[in-house]
């Protein structure tokens, strides 16, 4: 019997007064526990904490092509100097930003209208809801060719359809034009990823009393009025989350671009993880993309703070034991 | 008295109502585009798929194929020809790396869940935390670390390698959606059954597993499709030709020379449909168990 157990049980008789064990105490009391995380923790530590402490270590030398560990020189901050330097790291971030900004808020925005549209029960609902998530299930893979072809300049159907409408003269060139590559692989994103949003805030939507709905209706709030006041306050929680997974999902962003363009034409789709990609594996700049991994790691670090933050939020009050 | 009610009331729910009706036909329209959105590149890829290659490249295009042909598809499943092999043997690749990998994570991930659930000792937060916490870096910052630590262990070129990839990247949304589902399961059950003389693990296996089946379902779902999915790594560890996975093998396929539109397509049909399939009969499950954790109840 655990010690939390012991306590459970004469929690309630008179005059039983917990004692308070040592941290060492503690920790040996639980030892049981720890048996049920182990498997897990382990294949985490192995996986993950070497990872992490070898790209910190990797980005303070120049290693060379080969990859050969013994021959390594360690070279302080110059990585990190080549980084911050470089005029294609601001272009690559400013895309990044581009990138992530635009992606999240219209996944984020048509999310929200199709869980606004289908909350409502109706004939159909959960097949136009199954329809509606099948981007978001296929592979990146999938999803690149079939856009890319969908954008062929010679072929392509939107072109033609665009055409054929007689909303342009010509196909347009969508992705092997420099201005228009990387807001036509935004398209490709948001297509991927917005019904995310929108099983996340279908969920959040239900815990919106209907009462207060009902309330705001009999005091003649207008619907836009009511979801303003009422609904969009209860969706605060789910959104905030949504829109950090978002946020982290498109900065980690590599399939789409990688496929559809590998980061051409002149570098204009290019973001964070295809540039990382490109140095270490493509070029062999190992300490130079270990140094932009750690640098991303800040970032995702911080982050990750807010979404653990808005994740466990309660947590402690709802757990049984 | 009751007539004046009615009166009264009545120019206001007409009002009402009509403001309720341009919402809701807002709602349809909207509703309607994004259907259109989402369902015309999958539509068009079916219709790629099922024409010649010359009926494919011609402008303006053939909306409706003039002479539908299933070729694409039974040259993909012929196990006889070249490319037939080939596409049987990713699919059959990425079928064994998606299972093993499911039924390991829902190995590990079960008990791991359950004591972050229940137990309270010392470190579990950080833990926990810590475990979340993967899923918030890209695969591109441990490709190179987990290569040489692949090739430390022996796995590179091996299926092995890919697994135990997986399973991290799986691991965590596996134990943070099963917790969601053990913490809304009563602790006085399992109590009820100490009481009555069941053990720790008698009382997990009989009350709290049973009641955790939809989670379990998820999980797997979940982790299946992850695996059936991932590209980055699989493309970094795997070089021999005989090992690839789907994503990387129809990439291969198809890049070489003039790329082969409905052949393409027609792969790329048959890469969803294992996971489109499994989704949309397990959807129910799927989808409570996302929203499980991000909403509070």
């Amino acid at each position: 019997m655990s010690s939390v157990e012991k306590q459970a049980i004469f929690r309630d008789v008179p005059g039983f007064v917990p004692k308070r064990p040592s941290f060492g105490q503690k920790i040996w009391r639980s030892r049981a526990d720890y048996l049920y995380v182990a498997p897990a923790i382990l294949v985490m530590l192995v996986v993950i904490a070497y990872p992490i402490y070898y790209t910190i270590e990797l980005s303070f030398f120049n290693t060379p092509a080969s990859l050969s560990l013994a021959d390594k020189q360690f070279n302080g901050i110059d990585n990190y100097v080549t980084i911050l330097t470089s005029p294609v790291f601001w272009k690559v971030t400013w895309q990044t930003i581009v990138w992530t900004v635009l992606s999240t808020f219209f996944a984020f925005l048509l999310g929200l209208g199709a869980a606004l549209a289908l909350h409502r029960e109706f004939v159909g609902r959960a097949l136009l809801r199954g329809l509606l998530l099948i981007p978001w299930v296929i592979s990146a893979v999938a999803a690149s060719y079939v856009w890319k072809w969908l954008y062929h300049s010679d072929f392509g159907a939107i072109g033609a359809a665009l055409v054929q409408l007689g909303i342009t003269d010509r196909p347009i060139n969508f992705i092997d034009n420099s201005t228009s590559a990387l807001y036509s692989l935004i398209v490709v994103n948001v297509w991927k990823e917005f019904s995310f949003a929108m099983i996340m805030l279908m969920a959040g939507l239900q815990t919106v009393p209907d009462s207060l709905l009902r309330a705001a209706q009999v005091d003649g709030a207008n619907p836009w009025q009511r979801f303003w006041h009422v609904t969009f306050p209860h969706l605060s929680g789910v959104s905030t989350v949504t829109i950090l997974l978002l946020v982290v999902q498109n900065f980690n962003s590599f399939i789409i671009p990688f496929i559809m363009t590998g980061g051409g034409p002149v570098g204009s789709t290019q973001i964070w993880i295809t540039h990382i990609y490109e140095l270490a594996f493509l070029r062999q700049r190992w300490g130079v993309g270990a140094a932009y991994a750690v640098l991303l790691f800040i970032i995702m670090m911080t982050l990750g703070y807010f979404y653990v933050r808005a994740l466990t939020r309660g947590d402690e009050s709802r757990a049984g034991a | 008295m009751t007539s004046e009610t009615v009166n009264s009331a009545e120019p206001v729910r007409v009002a009402r109502r009509r403001g309720i009706d341009g919402w809701r036909w807002a709602g349809r329209i909207f509703l309607t585009l994004l259907v259109g959105f989402t369902i015309m590149p999958m539509f068009w890829m079916v219709i790629t798929s099922l024409k010649t290659g010359f009926a494919a490249m011609q402008y303006p295009p053939q909306w409706w194929p003039a002479s539908p042909t299933l070729d694409n598809y039974w040259r993909l499943l012929d196990p006889n020809g070249s490319v037939g092999r080939d596409f049987l043997r990713y699919f059959w690749n990425s079928m064994f790396v998606s299972v093993a990998t499911t039924v390991l994570a829902v190995l590990v991930a079960v008990p791991a869940a359950y004591a972050f659930s229940r137990f309270r000792f010392p470190g579990r937060n950080f833990l926990f935390f810590a475990i979340l916490l993967r899923n918030m870096f890209p695969a591109v910052v441990f490709l190179v670390p987990l290569f040489i630590l692949m090739r430390v262990l022996g796995l590179v070129n091996t299926h092995g390698s890919l697994i135990l990839t997986y399973l991290t990247f799986g691991l965590p949304l596996a134990i943070w959606l099963l917790k969601g589902f053990y913490d809304n399961i009563p602790i006085q059950l399992e109590q009820a059954a100490r009481i009555d003389g069941a053990t720790r693990f008698q009382a997990f296996f009989h009350i709290v597993m049973p009641l955790s089946t939809p989670g379990i379902i998820a999980t797997s779902i979940y982790s299946f499709i992850g695996a059936w999915n991932e590209y980055i790594y699989a493309y970094t560890f795997l070089t021999r030709h005989d090992q690839m996975t789907l994503p990387v093998g129809i990439q291969r396929f198809f890049s070489e020379n003039a790329t082969d539109w409905p052949g393409l397509m027609a792969a790329t049909f048959l890469m969803s449909v294992p996971v489109v399939v499994l989704f949309l009969v397990l959807q129910k499950y799927f989808v409570r168990a996302l929203t499980e954790g991000a909403v509070k109840h």
